[in-house]
């Protein structure tokens, strides 16, 4: 089996003790950039990339590998300390895990994203390596109506970050779908709601909207408390690590969490944020403890994380079988193999075996090493919560802006910093979620492009949406996820539960 | 002795910026596309032949370019140190948004890079010859369902002046715009649209791979390598090179232009800068001072004039 | 919120939500307004760039009906009085660093953000957590610009270093 010995062999090379220091050193400066709220892994990728260039080919692919699965973990960790998502696909982590840590549960939430994604990666990067050609067929078989299929499921799983108000939860997300529709309409090339500033011609950039929506608007909120919030959080309550229970809940969300996220990162316009909604909305779904979920249920944090970096894996799939690079961050490391004399496409896995292996070793590797970096620095990170209020938001927003400014150095950027964490401030007063109006700016581009393509394609024949069978069943699937809730809730179970959640206020 | 003493410090002074010069250079794109690419490039390369001393590199996304030259216009006005990266998609959004800020607010120094188009279909369909799609084209245009990247941009643009020359009416074309190169290969591959438009470098694996078929290049010339025959030999006028600029500041001297010019020859010339087109499958178009002027005045104009018949700017 | 408070309360209006009901309706009105230039662009897909903020407009303006039912109801729940003070404190600090980012670089304007922000928490001496903060400001520029080549507008006090 040739499959293995090359493998076997890129591991042998990447375990050797200068490389793993190069390993240690790339996920350090990714973990290091990738931190800072609004700066995703492309951009991390892309900022470091001359780094490895220096290197030999096998030094500089295991840097790189470093760097984008540091990336990938930093924006986690701000999520779950500081309700500050550090980009978009770690949203739905700061939902549980913000909980978790201001219950004195950081630590858990801590680790169980850092092993969820450790899993994660380990099983993506090994189906990236034995199934790949398989996943990309099925990715092809996804066009315009099916894309759209799988945002009206993810449309229908928002519902599960909605809160305790119906009413509250919709009101947030048609803000967000009408945020989500200022700038240059995409399939016309036509204006909309931007007033003739040029700086709206690209929509409302997602990341921006994340860090001022959480990072801001909480600040705002906190502060307006005055003294009567909790003096300082309690950082650990119990212990540190996670117990029994918390490996108990973890593993199953880690593995479904994977078995979502990975396929959904191989689609080409997939997206790794997509992956965490419906990991997250399987989690609440299947859980044993659906009242805990809103008040820190650590399986919203395994399950979704998993699915991030089962993602950044998946998009590895088109991009070394097809050279299709379907997201920023791939098109960068298009770039970076072209520099070691790469060129993806559908024969890479035959002319260039060696650096094909060679990458994929090195990704496992990077992604120990990213466990062993991070594992003993729970207990450093979690420390940050005992930092004093006033030292401790004056650092977050000095993040949160410079994470802003280094991505997109405009005052325009940060004058919408400012109006949106004004509006978080005053949603959050009101009693609005703030969550369903970053997703309906999300998935509101999305499902209108993949609607208006494949209408287009079929030159206005609206059947054609459901007549892939593919399509057929996730709208089927949505049609159920929607209503058997509704089912239940007239029975009157739903009615109990929504009385238990209330009452954990 | 005194005057000379002084007059060499205010030489030394004046001549140190210009001996490396440190540049700011903005992509107007996110990164990973071909601009953002272009100034990363140039960033490694104006280093190592130290021909500029730091070198960054800012990210200002969206609009085809036109929000990134909005700001580095107003922003960066006189500045002899800043540059601009850009290239043809440039010339059809600032047309297509309506932007107030146009090309004639920066100072355009030279051409750089430049890919030809080609149009593709999956291996699988039945069309074979750029003469079949244009049959099919002229039966049903709506039937044609074009896969390509932004509304406006070089592959649109493409579509427009072919259809034009083969008689079809332009504003009747199936254009489906597609972000990114990826997801519109994707499609194609998976035959989700009729046809397929982008650069060729893009679709050259796939093609090698016999999972598209070649139809036509918009080149002058045959591309070396490709196996079809260029638009103009299939018997329709039609050629667009998708190319990419560098310009600076408005408001710059005449003295600031040449030294920003000096330095972005040297940068075309240098022995880094060479390699890595050549890694890059970027063909090298360098074209500057008054040739380039006339070039950009041309391009401008017919694009106005095809963005007029698609029925993008009114 | 104890479900007795709601039942006195229960048929007076409740400003707020009106007020949110009044901003939706203004939103939607907005979209209909911008996108009615819009019209018959569609294409061949019959759903053109103005059908779904049409779509978007009229569901906002269900969802303001729908909250002005609800704040006759009283249905929303009670809040808790805000501090003004120190939301002004930040929202200043905000607009210092946006208006003084390009002229003053990236150490001074967002030093001061630091020091008005630990301001709205309590610490009210400018004399010191201005200072700080623009040490801070001023180490955190040094790596990421300076090392990491993350582009951050430099200053007079940055240009000392670099």
């Amino acid at each position: 089996m040739s499959t293995f010995e090359f493998l076997l062999q890129g591991l042998a090379s990447a375990a050797q003790p200068i490389n793993l220091l190069y390993a240690l050193i790339g996920v350090t400066l990714g973990t290091a950039v990738g931190v800072l709220p609004g700066i995703g892994p492309a951009l991390t990728v892309a900022l470091l990339l001359p780094v490895t260039y220096r290197l030999d080919p096998t030094g500089s692919l295991i840097m790189f590998a470093g760097i984008y699965y540091g990336g990938m973990y930093g924006g986690s960790t701000t999520s779950i300390l500081l309700n500050t998502p550090g980009e978009s696909a770690s949203i739905v982590t700061a939902l549980e895990g913000n909980k978790m840590a201001r219950a004195g549960r950081g630590g858990p939430a801590l680790a169980t994203s850092a092993i969820g994604s450790f899993v994660a990666g380990l099983i993506a990067t090994l189906a990236l390596a034995f199934i790949a050609p398989y996943i990309v067929k099925l990715a092809l078989v996804f066009g315009p109506r099916e894309y759209f299929a799988l945002m009206v499921l993810a449309f229908v799983t928002v519902s599960s970050a909605f809160g305790d108000s119906t009413l509250r939860g919709l009101t947030s997300l048609f803000i967000g779908l009408a945020f989500s529709v200022v700038g240059i309409d995409q399939l016309t090339g036509q204006n909309r709601l931007s007033f003739g500033i040029p700086d709206l011609l690209d929509g409302i950039e997602v990341t921006t909207m994340a860090v001022a929506m959480f990072a801001i608007g909480e600040t705002l909120f906190i502060a307006a408390q005055g003294n009567k919030g909790p003096e300082t959080v309690e950082a650990v309550k119990g212990s540190v690590w996670m117990s029994a229970q918390d490996w108990a809940r973890s593993w199953k969300a880690w593995l479904r969490g994977t078995a979502i996220g990975f396929p959904i990162g191989a689609m080409p316009a997939g997206g790794a944020e997509i992956g965490t909604f419906l990991s997250y909305a399987t989690e609440k779904r299947l859980s044993k403890h659906p009242e805990e979920f809103g008040n820190g249920a650590i399986e919203g944090v395994a399950g979704p994380e998993a699915a991030n970096n089962a993602s950044a894996a998946g998009t590895l799939v088109p991009l070394l079988t097809l050279g299709l690079p379907t997201s920023a961050t791939a098109a960068i490391m298009l770039a970076g193999f072209q520099q070691y004399g790469l060129q993806p496409g559908p024969l890479l896995f035959v002319t260039n075996p060696q650096l094909v292996w060679g990458l994929i070793a090195s990704l496992l590797i990077a992604n120990l090493m990213l466990l062993v970096l991070n594992l003993p620095l729970v207990g450093l990170w979690v420390k940050l919560l005992t930092i004093p209020k006033p030292w401790l938001y004056a650092g977050i927003l000095l993040f949160a802006t410079l994470g802003t400014i280094g991505a997109n150095p405009s005052v325009f950027e940060l004058g919408m910093l400012l109006t949106f964490g004004f509006l978080g401030y005053v949603m959050r007063v009101l009693g609005y979620p703030i969550a369903p109006v970053v997703v309906g700016l999300i998935l509101g581009p999305l499902a209108e492009q993949q609607l208006r393509r494949a209408l287009a394609i079929s030159q206005g024949d609206v059947t054609t949406l459901v007549q892939s069978p593919i399509a057929a069943v996730l709208l089927i699937l949505a049609a159920l996820a929607f209503i058997i809730p509704l089912i239940l809730r007239i029975r009157g179970r739903g009615e109990v539960l929504s009385q238990m959640a209330a009452s954990e206020d | 002795m005194k005057h000379f003493f002084l007059a060499s410090i205010l030489a030394g002074a004046l001549a140190l910026p210009a001996a490396a010069a440190d540049y700011t250079i903005m992509a107007p794109a996110a990164p990973g596309g071909g601009w953002d690419q272009t100034a990363r490039t140039m960033q490694t390369a104006l280093q190592q032949e130290k021909i500029a001393g730091n070198v960054q590199v800012v990210n200002v996304p969206g609009a085809g370019g036109t929000i990134g030259i909005a700001q580095f216009a107003s922003q960066q006005k006189g500045n002899p140190n800043a540059l601009l990266v850009g290239g043809y998609v440039m010339v059809g959004a600032i047309l297509t948004n309506k932007s107030p800020v146009t090309l004639k607010d920066v100072t355009p120094i030279a051409r750089l890079t430049g890919e030809y188009e080609a149009i593709v279909v999956p291996a699988s369909s039945d069309i074979k010859t750029i003469g079949d799609l244009v049959a099919k084209l002229k039966e049903n245009p709506g039937a044609v369902s074009w896969g390509g990247g932004s509304a406006g941009g070089t592959d649109h643009i493409l579509v427009g002046l072919l259809a034009k020359a083969a008689g079809v009416d332009p504003t009747k074309i199936n254009y489906i715009a597609f972000s990114g190169g990826g997801e519109a290969l994707a499609a194609i591959l998976g035959s989700q649209v009729t046809a397929g438009v982008s650069s060729y470098g893009e679709f050259e694996s796939q093609i090698k791979a016999g999972t598209l078929r070649l139809l036509a290049v918009s080149s002058d010339k045959k591309i070396e390598g490709a196996d079809a025959p260029t638009l103009k030999e299939s018997g329709f006028d039609v050629v667009v090179q998708n190319w990419r600029m560098v310009a600076a500041a408005p408001g710059l001297s005449d003295e600031q232009k040449k030294a920003v010019a000096a330095d972005i020859e040297k940068l075309a010339q240098s022995k880094t800068w060479q390699e890595a087109l050549k890694t890059k499958g970027w063909t090298d178009t360098y074209l500057a001072g008054s040739a380039f002027d006339e070039q950009l005045a041309k391009d401008i104009s017919a694009t106005d004039l095809v963005l007029k018949d698609i029925g993008l700017v009114k | 919120m104890s479900p007795d408070r709601n039942k006195t309360e229960q048929r007076r209006p409740d400003w707020a939500a009106l007020a949110v009901a009044v901003v939706l309706a203004a939103i939607a009105a907005v979209i209909f307004i911008d996108v009615s230039r819009l019209k018959g662009t569609g294409g061949y897909s019959q759903v053109g760039p103005a059908t779904v903020p049409d779509w978007i407009g009229f569901a906002l303006i269900g969802l303001a009906i729908w909250t002005v039912i609800e704040a006759f109801r009283g249905d929303f729940p009670t809040r808790d009085k805000q501090e003004i003070g120190p939301v002004v404190w930040i929202v200043a600090g905000l607009v210092a660093q946006m208006l003084l980012l390009r002229v003053a670089g990236f150490s001074i304007a967002t030093g001061i953000l630091f020091g008005l922000t630990a301001a709205g928490f309590g610490k009210r001496k400018l004399w010191i957590t201005i200072p700080l903060g623009i040490v801070v400001c001023l180490f955190i520029w040094l790596i990421f610009a300076g090392l990491l080549q993350l582009a951050l507008p430099a200053g007079p006090l940055e240009r000392l270093f670099w």
